[in-house]
């Protein structure tokens, strides 16, 4: 099985809403099944741990699912590819954000958080934009 | 949660890597990747009207590319068929738009974003239900 076979096969299991559980060899640490079970008594934390493990199992596997998409479609069109810049300007959209109507500020933003933290991401560069502006207010 | 619907243009833009609106589509899944990574719950959804409208066949082969992007479809059973037409008679949109509203007023999500060509038309058809229209 290849990646795309991979990702394909993850996409349509993930689709799967049938409500169809097993019991699994999974092996947890049991010191953090303990902390888990005091979230979820404690603090409400989820309906059970059960839940609060799926569900955070879940939120990872399809986190992973559409990084890999997004890899896998920029390896076959590079110029697919947003910058940083592209896609701080779509979060601040996202947000109803007034940045999305300043894509000068976003662009000189990602460009300087860039230089400093080839790591950041897009709202590493919003963080960056309101807190300027914040000083120069 | 942020629950981000797409229309026809969206969903036309992500499937074409040769439409020029395809980058500024992709940058908002990539955006939602972003946040995902930071623990936000975040995911894209669209009606099934509009992959009607879209000619998005999830089984045909030409679809396997889109079909990777993890897009949730929200489909048009009778409640929302009921709702869309409701929406359908008071806008005189047509039948996806109607189910982009159906859509917005059904979600339970904290945050609803629309991705779309037409913003006035959104607007009609999610009002009064709120969602952030952003113009593709």
């Amino acid at each position: 099985m290849d990646a795309l076979e991979a990702l394909d096969e993850m996409n349509r299991l993930l689709d799967i809403t049938d409500g169809e559980t097993v019991n699994t060899s999974m092996r947890l640490p049991l010191a953090l099944r303990d902390a888990a079970a005091l979230a979820v008594s404690q603090f409400g934390a989820a309906p059970s741990t059960t839940t609060m493990t799926a569900d955070a199992l879940r939120q990872a596997v399809e986190t992973l699912v559409m990084e890999t998409a997004l890899r896998l479609h920029y390896e076959q069109h590079p110029a697919a590819k947003p910058t940083l810049s592209e896609i701080a300007l779509a979060l601040a959209a996202q947000d109803g954000s007034p940045l999305a109507d300043r894509p000068d500020l976003i662009a000189r933003a990602a460009d300087a958080v860039a230089a400093r933290r080839p790591d950041a991401d897009a709202d590493d560069v919003l963080l960056w934009v309101e807190a300027q502006l914040a000083v120069v207010a | 949660m942020r629950s981000i619907v797409l229309d026809n243009e969206a969903v036309q833009a992500l499937t074409n890597p040769r439409n020029p609106k395809h980058r500024a589509v992709v940058a908002h899944l990539a955006g939602a990747a972003a946040r995902r990574r930071r623990g936000r719950v975040v995911e894209a959804v669209v009606p099934t009207a509009v992959r009607v409208e879209a000619a998005w066949d999830r089984a045909a082969p030409s679809a396997a590319a889109i079909n990777r992007f993890p897009v949730r479809d929200h489909t048009l059973d009778s409640a929302a068929a009921d709702v869309a037409a409701q929406i359908q008679r008071a806008t005189s949109t047509g039948v996806a738009d109607a189910h982009i509203g159906a859509t917005v007023r059904s979600l339970s999500s904290t945050e609803v974003v629309v991705l779309t060509s037409d913003p006035a038309d959104i607007a009609a058809v999610c009002a009064p239900a709120q969602a952030t229209i952003v113009n593709v």
